[in-house]
């Protein structure tokens, strides 16, 4: 059975269809590239999924049960994870509280937290900005500690929006590293990006979207011959 | 231990020390005028906790705390006044009336943010004093209610305020150590990325208002049976201005800076009354000044002060870090 | 015929509402903050035109004009020293904007309230009407002169300042900084010149509102707070940001008091407005006119 399912899911802003009925299916402990050119609707998807949007048709059914209506709070807590285009944190705790934070949000206790967290900061190689607020750090270091906070708890399924998007490249391969353990301990992940190298690196599950819909799945090979992947990047480039 | 705590309880010690010498007060001063000054100058200073845990901790800009006083006032004043009931009963159907419906206003306006949030309240506050100045058959309208004393003597209302005073001031401790603490400043932060984590935001913004209409009609309570009289000018929109310039001018957002800012601000109005000066003037003007270049108040002064004297962390630049990590 | 002289009446103080909360509204519009002192520019216009025609004894015109120089002067000063922090250094204010505005506009707010009464003293300065004429009679709609002229002079600049906004070229300028700062930027509008001008703008208007209404209300340290209230409710009712809707929103607002202090009560003739500002918030927070913004 699927961990997480997207049904015939449909939003329009105004006259614009953002989604034009997706169906997606992703197994538990997946590793699952989602990519698309810009506005082929995939940060709606995630906005959905993590219950930021409500969808005006569809269901997503996540561990069995439709999650459409919950709390974002809620979902969060059952299990889908979720990183941001814009890195979101709390710009006046310190790191470590921004960790405990999330810890005990997810059902920690304060001191389990405590220590989960201060092997995260290891880990992220954060150990510097221990105890600098949150929005005192850099743009890299946000984004891990964002990270971070999202694996305080434990994801069936962690959802990164663009997660390589401008950061150093060493922060770079922390993350790259610290994505293959998580992987390899049984979370799954879905990440969007447009930088196909990386994701490439990552994973051969890829799902290519377009105007709303799902254009293509399957392999890396498969899916950047298809015809229909080709002509969305190209008319892409064709217009800007 | 992490850094909020160490910085919460460092004020939390502070403060303890500045109640210590609160309570030896009356032990120096006899006059009833002096000791009535510190009763109001603690009222305030609870106005400006209770409101701090909304706007400073909780990030939510509320402009109703002395509308919540008002309620906590009316309350007891309503009680005595119609049913001849004595403070005993009438300050805990103050506390939870007060209690009800901040509970009931957080409810409504947790989907509101900045402005929206602001608009709402002051509307709210509005409609509250209205309602006081002109149901005449309840209230009284403008002449407000009498209301019999707490305590003829006033080295004893004195010590019931200290209590009080305390008695919030270590509650609201154990709060921010807890979780609880952490979850209202991550939602002040940014409550997407707090809803994200699995904060339930909804929930802790309505505890935030109710904690905090609470403790503002505690705060009225006593003090209409410290002055004799529940009138709507407790809720005037001035001292609402007196409430934001204590914790702004203290320090927002600190565990001390809101206590001792009402004492600033209560003795200075006093002191320039002398000098027939409006001390509302006075405390705009360094409202205005404080926000735009000490954001962190006299209590960031003071630690600013004392890292450079005697710390070796003394506050590097932002940018200095950031370019550490990079 | 009562009905139509209470839609004649609320009409009248609609126009003036409107005065104000288009100003509101164009401040909102560029830096998505409430601005609380607005009702101290309608207090300045009205101490302005009370002393400049009453004390002084000049020309009512002389009066309107120099109330509007002072309102807009004001307005300016105000955000050069004050306002403008939100929107150069937003980078790092990002999440403390919100705050600083609503904490710096009400602290001003109080600081100009408590200064007139510092140095003016609290009691009410009056000035003379616009008109000689007590009252107009039209069939049975009976209506003061001064609230008459007053009115069709406000509803003249209101039309002014809606097609300034709406058709100059100056006003194609601000809304485009409304709609997108950094976009606005970028195609070479000095942002900080249209603010400015946003200033001036609303806090002349909100002056002229003032002077206008000073042979009703005198002019007084608080006489701008309630004003100051209703046009948040003006601009809420009409969506944050839209000037035709604050328009309407204002005439709206105007004829619902003049029904409800009627009809329901007149002591609680200035409450109607909050308790229609709080079912606005609720049920319909991008305002009757206005368009839901995205989130997220």
């Amino acid at each position: 059975m699927s961990l997480l399912r997207f049904e015939n899911v449909h939003k329009a802003f105004g006259g614009l269809k953002a989604l034009d009925g997706v169906s997606i299916s992703l197994e538990a402990g997946c590793m699952t590239g989602l990519i698309g050119p810009n506005g082929s609707g995939k940060t709606t998807l995630l906005n959905v999924l993590s219950g930021n949007l409500a969808p005006d048709q569809g269901d997503v059914i996540f561990d069995g049960r439709s999650i459409v209506g919950l709390q974002p709070s809620a979902i969060a807590r059952r299990g889908v994870g979720r990183m941001f285009q814009i890195t979101r944190l709390f710009r006046r705790l310190s790191t470590l509280d921004n960790l405990v934070t999330s810890g005990c949000a997810f059902g920690l206790s304060f001191h389990d937290a405590l220590d989960r967290a201060e092997r995260l900061i290891e880990e992220l190689e954060l150990t510097a900005v221990h105890d600098e607020d949150g929005g005192n750090l850099s743009g890299g270091q946000q984004k891990l500690l964002e990270f971070g906070s999202v694996f305080m708890g434990a994801p069936k399924i962690a959802v990164l929006d663009e997660p390589f998007a401008a950061i150093h490249p060493h922060m770079r391969e922390v993350m790259v590293r610290f994505i293959r353990e998580r992987h390899a301990e049984g979370h799954g992940f879905l990440i969007v990006s447009h930088d196909l190298p990386v994701v490439l690196g990552l994973t051969d599950d890829l799902i290519a979207m377009n105007a709303g819909q799902v254009v293509a799945r399957g392999d890396a090979d498969t899916v950047l011959h298809d015809p229909l992947v080709i002509e969305a990047y190209l008319g892409e480039t064709a217009v800007s | 231990m992490n850094a909020s705590h160490l910085r919460t309880r460092r004020e939390f010690l502070v403060s303890l020390v500045f109640l210590a010498a609160v309570a030896a007060v009356p032990l120096f001063v006899t006059s009833g005028y002096l000791l009535g000054i510190v009763i109001v100058a603690m009222y305030y200073a609870l106005l400006a906790i209770a409101w701090n845990l909304l706007a400073g901790y909780t990030g939510q800009f509320s402009l109703a705390p002395t509308a919540f006083a008002m309620i906590g006032a009316y309350g007891t004043g309503m009680a005595s006044y119609h049913f001849g009931l004595p403070p005993a009963v009438g300050v805990p159907i103050a506390i939870l009336v007060s209690a009800v419906i901040g509970m009931g206003l957080g409810r409504i306006v947790v989907p509101l943010r900045g402005p929206y949030l602001a608009l709402t309240t002051i509307a709210f506050a509005e409609i509250v004093r209205h309602v006081a100045r002109n149901a005449h058959e309840y209230t009284r309208g403008d002449f407000g209610m009498s209301v019999p004393l707490i305590s003829s003597d006033r080295v004893m209302a004195f010590y019931l305020m200290l209590a009080l005073l305390v008695a919030v001031q270590v509650g609201l401790y154990f709060l921010l150590r807890s979780h609880a603490g952490l979850y209202l400043q991550a939602i002040r932060d940014d409550e997407t990325a707090a809803a994200g984590r699995g904060i339930n935001v909804i929930f802790w913004k309505t505890v935030a208002f109710t904690v905090s209409g609470a403790i503002c009609g505690f705060a009225g309570a006593m003090y209409v049976h410290f002055s004799g009289l529940a009138s709507p000018d407790i809720g005037h929109i001035f001292e609402t201005g007196l409430v934001l310039a204590s914790v702004v001018i203290g320090g927002i957002g600190t565990m001390i800076g809101p206590l001792v800012g009402g004492f600033i601000v209560q003795f200075a109005a006093e002191g320039f009354r002398e000098f027939g000066l409006r001390h509302m003037l006075v405390f705009a003007a360094m409202v205005i000044l404080f926000v735009r270049f000490f954001r962190q108040g006299l209590w960031g002064l003071v630690k600013n002060a004392w890292d450079r004297l005697f710390g070796q962390g003394a506050a590097r630049p932002a940018r200095q870090v950031k370019e550490a990590g990079e | 015929m009562m009905t139509l002289e209470l839609i004649l009446q609320g009409l009248v103080m609609g126009v003036f509402y409107a005065m104000m909360g288009i100003g509101l509204t164009l401040i909102f519009g560029i830096l998505k903050v409430v601005y609380f002192a607005h009702g101290e520019s309608f207090m300045v216009g009205a101490y302005t035109y009370a002393l400049i025609a009453a004390l002084l004894g000049l020309p009512l015109p002389i009066a309107l004009a120099s109330a509007v120089v002072v309102g807009a002067l004001l307005a300016v000063i105000v955000e050069r020293l004050l306002i403008r922090p939100l929107y150069e250094k937003f980078g790092d204010w990002q999440q403390m904007r919100d705050e600083y505005a609503i904490i710096v506009t009400f602290g001003l707010s109080l600081f100009l309230i408590n200064a007139a009464n510092q140095f003016l003293g609290p009691y009410p300065y009056h000035g003379p009407a616009l008109t000689d004429i007590a009252r107009f009679q039209f069939g049975d709609i009976i209506i003061g002169g001064h609230r008459l002229v007053a009115g069709l002079l406000g509803l003249l600049i209101l039309g002014g300042a809606l097609w300034f906004i709406q058709r100059s070229f100056w006003g194609k300028q601000i809304r485009a900084v409304a709609q997108n700062r950094f976009g606005a930027s970028i195609a070479g509008i000095d942002t900080r010149r249209v603010s400015a001008l946003v200033f001036m703008l609303s806090g002349g208007l909100a002056a002229l509102s003032g002077a206008l209404l000073v042979p009703l209300f005198h002019a007084q340290p608080d006489v701008g707070m309630v004003p100051a209230l209703k046009s948040f409710v003006i601009v809420v009712l009409g969506g944050m940001g839209s000037p035709i809707g604050a328009i309407i929103g204002g005439l709206i607002l105007g004829v619902l008091e003049s029904f409800g202090a009627f009809y329901v009560s007149y002591a609680y003739r200035d409450t109607f407005a909050f308790v229609i500002l709080i079912a606005v918030l609720l049920l319909r927070p991008q305002g009757l006119f206005g368009e839901r913004a995205r989130e997220v």
